[in-house]
């Protein structure tokens, strides 16, 4: 098993191993040597790094319609 | 008693919306963030007697709506009976010898990665690249990301193996670095 002939498949399948820090020693040595030769994967890397920061950032600004509100306000005066 | 912390009969007045935004983020469904909404108050009046004031009302408020969520996940996992395996086969992004397609392959995002941006284009192209992922991969990637739920809790939450749900981030991950690259990127 040569750590160089790691795959760009399994390189981004690691990042997210990494990312979470389940990693084994092989597999860190692997995905670092992928890496470093590599820049699709180091994009990779980096761009969904951003994706998984923007989506927690993220907010949804909806409102309710007045007719939703309503219903729920009716659900709640039935309230046991 | 410990329920006169709380005040029900200004629940939908004053934290209805911000409970059916930050459900509607995670479900993208407006009928059944609706839905969880109204369950939430419910079960918030139900166990009532529980609130003992340690947090404030509405945080109180959300963490119980954040529970329902998860609930949520969890029976649309048990719904789901799509075999994982097939589609973690190599189907697309990747060709024969596991090599990036010229399709596929990540182009320049001209972008410092390390800086958030605030761009509101930015977001609804994310949200509408999340909502065409796979149910399961959008439960995953929202219990990870948006509830930092740890890789256990959710394997747990969604009765899935560990392979199984290594799998399904690396494809949520793909399709959605692929969604956007391809849909914002033209407009940016």
């Amino acid at each position: 098993m040569n750590p160089l002939n790691t795959s760009c498949k399994k390189a981004t399948y690691l990042v997210s191993k990494k990312e979470e820090g389940k990693l084994s020693w092989l597999d860190s040595i692997r995905l670092r040597s992928h890496l470093t030769i590599c820049s699709l994967c180091r994009k990779f890397e980096s761009q969904t790094g951003f994706i998984g920061r923007m989506a927690k950032h993220a907010s949804v600004n909806a409102t309710l319609s007045p007719e939703a509100k309503q219903r729920l306000e009716n659900a709640m005066n039935h309230r046991p | 008693m410990p329920s006169s912390l709380l005040n029900p009969d200004q629940w939908v007045n004053q934290y209805a919306d911000a409970l059916y935004g930050y459900t509607l983020h995670r479900v993208n469904d407006a009928a059944l963030a609706e839905d969880i909404v109204q369950e939430t108050f419910l079960s918030a009046w139900k166990a009532r007697d529980t609130f003992k004031g340690e947090a404030s009302e509405k945080s109180w408020l959300f963490t119980i709506c954040k529970n329902k969520i998860i609930d949520h996940y969890r029976k649309k996992a048990r719904d789901i009976v799509q075999p994982l395996a097939e589609r973690s086969a190599t189907d697309g992004f990747f060709d024969e010898v596991e090599h990036w397609t010229q399709e596929d392959q990540p182009a320049d995002w001209g972008i410092d990665y390390q800086q958030n941006i605030d761009n509101k284009e930015f977001y609804q192209v994310l949200e509408g690249c999340k909502k065409k992922l796979q149910e399961l991969q959008q439960a995953v990637f929202s219990m990870k990301y948006l509830e930092d739920l740890d890789s256990a809790e959710i394997c747990k939450v969604l009765g899935i193996t560990s392979s199984n749900y290594w799998v399904l981030i690396h494809r949520a991950k793909l399709q959605l670095r692929g969604c956007l690259e391809k849909n914002w990127l033209n407009i940016k």
